[in-house]
């Protein structure tokens, strides 16, 4: 299911187009959205669509699709924020955001949740 | 007299078959208590709103908490690490596996302070939270110790990641009681 969406990166012109392969090519995101709710990512997080995620230690994340770079230092691509997602005190160590001991695949639909998030 | 006869009979009716409904539920099993699946949105909204407003009606009488100690604070993190990352995590500290497995799911504290009064906050921690599987920390600790706790949630959120992880490794839990 994510072959196409790589081969959409490959061709592209643009990095920009790889941040707008379709949610669905990227994940579930109904799945992700139960994920974002069970791993209480809204503790920290004002996420919209999620019940009680009114969190205020980390960004709110509504409009994340439009978002031009996340963790405040990557671009705001499907990989980098799988990456994030598994790993972000690999990527950043030291920054609040714990390792959530999360799947590639649960990571991915949580990647597609973030999309939906105009 | 026809009125309230019909009055009469239409609430004994009424509560026959609220009754009845609810033993339905009860005796068939029709609830749904896996911690696999989390509660239908109706259900997790009407749980969580009580518990909410029960503990700001509860807490409300309390006298005003006075302004914490250090001391309290690093005798309330040595107990939160002990006792509660594991289920809470920290800043930068993700709750253990397990935990994942957990409905409802404990949340992360890191701005607790921010949405709790400290009187508040010290209801919470010494009695629990019934269904959720948070513990009554007031039947095996002493307030004074329970204090303690708030006075390190209150100073969670003024607490970088690196000064966690430094406190974590310079100052281990003390060893579990009755050891």
């Amino acid at each position: 299911m994510r072959g196409p969406a790589v081969l959409v990166c490959l061709f592209s012109l643009t990095l920009a187009a790889c941040g707008r392969a379709p949610t669905s090519v990227i994940g579930h995101a109904r799945v992700g959205a139960a994920l974002m709710g069970q791993a209480q990512c809204g503790a920290c997080h004002a996420i919209p669509g999620i019940a009680a995620a009114n969190g205020m230690s980390g960004p709110p994340l509504k409009g994340f699709a439009g978002r031009t770079i996340i963790a405040g230092m990557l671009a705001n691509t499907p990989d980098n924020l799988v990456a994030w997602l598994r790993a972000p005190q690999t990527i950043s160590p030291g920054n609040a955001m714990p390792n959530m001991n999360l799947s590639d695949a649960q990571a991915h639909d949580i990647a597609a949740y973030l999309y939906t998030l105009q | 007299m026809r009125r309230s006869a019909w009055f009469i009979g239409g609430v004994v009716a009424a509560g026959a078959l609220t009754a009845s409904g609810g033993l339905t539920i009860v005796y068939g099993g029709l609830f749904d208590a896996r911690a696999s699946t989390p509660h239908g949105p109706i259900v997790a909204w009407a749980t969580h709103t009580t518990m909410i407003h029960y503990i700001r009606r509860a807490a409300a009488p309390l006298p005003p908490s006075s302004a914490f100690t250090p001391a309290q604070t690093l005798a309330g993190f040595r107990a939160y690490e002990a006792d509660c990352e594991v289920c809470h995590g920290g800043p930068g500290v993700a709750h253990a596996h397990w935990v994942d497995g957990m409905n409802p799911s404990p949340p992360y504290l890191l701005d607790q302070s921010r949405r709790w009064t400290p009187n508040q906050l010290f209801w919470i921690v010494r009695n629990g939270v019934k269904m959720t599987g948070m513990p009554a920390w007031g039947l095996t600790q002493s307030d004074a110790e329970v204090w303690n706790l708030v006075a390190f949630l209150e100073a969670m959120p003024d607490l970088a990641p690196a000064d966690y992880q430094r406190m974590r490794t310079e100052l281990p839990p003390p060893a579990p009681r009755g050891a």
